[in-house]
């Protein structure tokens, strides 16, 4: 199907050039030409083309580059010849034409309505693509966490409340044996300081811990009433593991659209400059202000390109001795920056367990050793990539390799820092140091009497610090940088200048704000909420911040490539917290105290447990699927679609390079047959010539 | 709202003419010059407006390339747009436009000549427009060889439609920032 669009986009290159070369005479030459030559075959017929015919004349006239009254007299010819056809085929013909136009209202109707659609458009005519892609990106990630709610809510939440409310009529399995592992009391006893609610809300703990929001507060309740059975273990387990799989879903399928447009762009080398000279301007740019600033943005386009190529050509023309000083230097600045981070990622591991291990205190010094990995982490973020930006300009490395260097270090550090954030908890949690406490219960049941609701307080915490730092920074550091370069004039505030949006270390915020949710939201299901929340108010903090304080960026981002940038490296942490995921689900054994896996060996084993009280001909048809007989052919012949669509993709692209080098054939055939009729023309001149002065002798 | 016969004439014969809604852009029009624009078209007056209006337009006055655009659009070649005219531009740049369609206008465009071809002379202008001659000498000679080098197909040394179609092809974001909002 794409194959032939991109023919017929071929063969209306043609046409349009046929078209465009007439109508071009038509508009430069005076108007007593207008007669000259058929610009538009009247005589074809607006031929059928299944249930499209009717569309296909009145695309063809819209795209023609021809001036308006000539497309409405071409127009009134058309509508003029009625095709005489069945009552059948006119019926057809105007259901598919009422078809298309409802297709296209309501096409146009959802765009209208989607979410921020003026703001995204407004930031886009002001500060560009790669700054209006960043905010495209937060609200994709605001609408998965709102659908993702929904589908926890419907599954668990609801029907939890239900069992709640109507507690008869239900079956808890107790819990025998153990009994020292059994207790646990999150109540708060006695009288409590009304600021205590205020650090609860921050920690999680308190009246927020015994709820809805944690693991802890759901039960392992069986529904069994007549015809109604509904098993919420399993509903909470099978719920998390569809929500992994929809928002990769999502993903991918976003990822899709985007590099199916990168892909039919061609894989080759595109000209830089011709692109910046001709794609750089954005028309819709509004405004004396903008319009300054974006030539001053192509005009630095410009020299960076230039700067880049001069870098290029002295780094081929160094000698042998210069190239091994070169890399021997960026190997040992190479290994300075993993060491960085590496101490970054000792310290994070020292703060989560010494905070794991004060519990007791309360008040403002117990929400400090609460919040202290969080603090840790983004202390780390700051200074980690702060110094290794310091070192990478000793690097020497082109401008372009520099930004790419710096994301993929960031990306890498966020990403890690939050696994060591994890493997320290869960060391603590299983012993990993000292086997005694995990003894008796299979976990450290008197540090964690529900290391569930633990783990999902620590996301839940470091979420809302996540949140509260951003704020934090907007109000004080944003607003009084803007106040000071704007009103003081000095050369330290002329030096340090207005904030610059920049988008990849936003975009990595985004991504480590989305991982800690994945990775929480099996032992906090009301995150994904949170979380909406907490990135839709964080739209409208960065628009303020952007319209007020931020001047548009020198160094522009493309906007097409970094899309699929910042969907890779969402994958990439949905990647981390699936094996997260994994972990929990499969290694660690559910508390006995809490939630609803509680007499369980491991959150997973609910699912052979229900599997074995299934009719035994489901059973046994579930066992097929699984068995070598069906998963081989499986296997097998999804390799084999594999195969067929790697084919396809390749042969595009060698056809979209056959199309190329037969344009450039044209080009050359005409060269030589203009050349011919010079050379003819000249012949027959001189023949003529000749001829003249032969004759009257 | 007026009953305008000219715009229900046009729209309902011809619903699908432009890309766009056209009462609003009827009204954008007629505001720039109420006293030379009837209400009434359906006796298709020749008005046709200065240059000078058209390139008042919040929307076109900060572009560098608003009189190339308004000459390529309008049917003198002066920058005097009729109404068709007028309609025919903010048609091809809309949102809706094919890329084919806009490639042509967008190569009429930097055509300053209008020789049918982009030749250095052209690049040149182009470039100055873009960056507000801030560029040196040096650097502009260097550019125009370079994007000469990068899209000219059949070597001849300078760019035809087919050459500035082929490139546009690969370059997605054409179609965001050939692309005016009203």
């Amino acid at each position: 199907m794409e194959l032939s669009e991109l023919q017929r986009q071929g063969s209306a290159i043609g046409d349009s050039y046929h078209g465009a070369q007439q109508s071009v005479r038509l508009r430069s030459k005076s108007v007593a030409s207008n007669q000259n030559g058929p610009l538009f075959d009247w005589c074809s017929f607006p031929t059928e083309r299944g249930e499209d015919g009717e569309s296909e004349p009145v695309q063809d006239l819209r795209e023609r580059p021809m001036p308006m009254r000539l497309k409405r007299a071409i127009r009134e010819v058309q509508q003029m010849r009625v095709p005489v056809v069945t009552n059948w085929q006119s019926w057809k013909r105007s259901k598919a034409k009422s078809l298309r136009r409802f297709r296209a209202d309501t096409e146009g109707a959802l765009s209208s309505i989607a979410l921020w659609r003026k703001a995204l458009l407004n930031i886009g005519g002001q500060f560009g693509g790669g700054v209006q892609s960043y905010f495209i990106f937060l609200r994709f990630l605001v609408v998965l966490n709102f659908l993702s709610f929904f589908l926890i809510a419907g599954f668990v939440l609801i029907p939890s409340i239900v069992f709640q409310i109507t507690s008869t009529n239900n079956t808890t399995v107790d819990s025998s044996g153990k009994e020292d592992c059994t207790v646990y009391d999150p109540n708060p006893q006695g009288l409590v300081l009304f600021y205590q609610y205020f650090l609860d809300l921050l920690s999680g703990t308190g009246f927020m811990e015994y709820s809805y929001v944690f693991y802890g507060y759901y039960n392992n309740t069986v529904a069994d009433s007549g015809s109604f059975h509904y098993n919420l273990p399993l509903a909470y387990l099978l719920t998390c593991v569809f929500y992994f799989a929809f928002c990769l879903i999502c993903i991918i399928a976003r990822m899709g659209r985007a590099l199916r447009i990168a892909i039919a762009t061609g894989s080759g080398t595109v000209g830089s400059y011709s692109k910046i000279v001709f794609t750089g301007w954005d028309y819709g740019c509004q405004g004396d202000r903008t319009t300054k600033l974006k030539q001053k943005n192509l005009h630095y386009q410009l020299q960076l390109d230039l700067e880049e190529q001069r870098l290029q050509k002295k780094a081929a023309s160094l000698t042998l001795g210069q190239t091994v000083g070169l890399y021997s230097l960026r190997m040992f600045l190479m290994l300075l920056s993993i060491t960085l981070i590496g101490v970054a990622f000792y310290c994070i591991f020292k703060a989560t367990v010494f905070s794991q291990g004060k519990n007791e205190n309360t008040g403002l010094l117990g929400l400090i050793y609460e919040y202290l990995p969080s603090i840790v982490i983004t202390a780390g973020n700051f200074v980690v990539p702060f110094m290794c930006d310091q070192i990478a300009q000793f690097e020497k490395y082109s401008p372009s390799t520099t930004i790419i260097m710096a994301l993929l270090r960031s990306v890498f550090l966020r990403m890690v820092s939050l696994g060591v954030l994890l493997f320290s908890l869960w060391s603590s949690i299983t012993c990993f140091d000292n086997l005694q406490d995990c003894r008796s219960c299979l976990y450290n049941h008197n540090q964690y009497p529900c290391w569930e609701t633990r783990v999902g307080q620590e996301m839940y915490k470091l979420t809302l610090f996540d949140f509260l730092i951003t704020v934090a920074m907007l109000i004080l550091v944003e607003f009084p940088r803007r106040f000071f370069v704007d009103h003081w004039s000095c050369a330290l505030t002329r030096w340090v200048g207005r904030q610059e949006f920049l988008v990849p270390s936003n975009v990595l915020g985004l991504v480590y704000g989305q991982t800690v949710v994945w990775t929480g939201a099996l032992f906090c299901p009301l995150l994904p909420l949170i979380n909406t929340l907490k990135f839709f108010i964080l739209f409208y903090c960065k628009k303020v911040t952007l319209f007020s304080n931020c001047r548009p960026a020198v160094k522009t981002f493309r906007s097409t490539t970094s899309t699929i940038f910042f969907l890779v490296v969402l994958l990439f942490g949905w990647g981390l917290a699936l094996v997260a995921l994994i972990y929990s689900l499969a290694q660690i054994h559910p508390s006995w105290s809490c939630g609803p896996f509680r007499s369980l060996e491991t959150m997973w084993s609910i699912v052979p447990n229900t599997f074995y009280t299934l009719s035994l001909t489901t059973q046994e048809f579930l066992f097929y699927m699984g068995s070598q007989a069906f998963s081989i052919p499986l296997f097998i012949s999804s390799c084999v679609v594999l195969c067929y669509v790697a084919a396809l993709a390749s042969v595009y692209g060698r056809s979209v390079d056959l199309l190329k080098a037969e344009l450039k054939m044209e080009g050359r055939d005409k060269h030589f047959l203009v050349k011919l009729i010079d050379e003819q023309r000249r012949k027959m001149g001189d023949r003529v010539d000749t001829f003249d002065t032969g004759a009257p002798n | 709202m007026f009953y305008n016969p000219y715009i229900v004439f046009f729209s309902c014969n011809h619903p699908s003419s432009t890309f766009f809604p056209l009462s609003r852009l009827f009204y954008r029009y007629r505001d720039l010059a109420p006293q030379l624009v009837p209400l009434d078209y359906t006796g298709q007056p020749d008005v046709r407006l200065p240059y000078e209006l058209i390139g008042s337009m919040p929307e076109l006055k900060d572009n560098p390339f608003r009189q190339r655009i308004a000459e390529v659009f309008s049917e003198d070649g002066e920058g005097n747009m009729t109404l068709d005219d007028f309609l025919d531009m903010f048609s091809v740049l809309s949102e809706m436009a094919p890329r084919d369609l806009k490639a042509y206008y967008a190569f009429k465009i930097y055509d300053f000549n209008n020789d049918d071809f982009l030749c250095k002379s052209d690049l040149e202008k182009t470039l100055n427009k873009l960056t507000r001659n801030e560029l040196t000498e040096e650097e502009v000679r260097m550019v125009c060889d370079k994007v000469i080098d990068e899209a000219d197909l059949d070597n001849d040394g300078r760019l035809s439609l087919e050459d500035f179609q082929h490139m546009i092809v690969r370059a997605p974001d054409f179609l965001s920032t050939f692309h005016i909002r009203i």
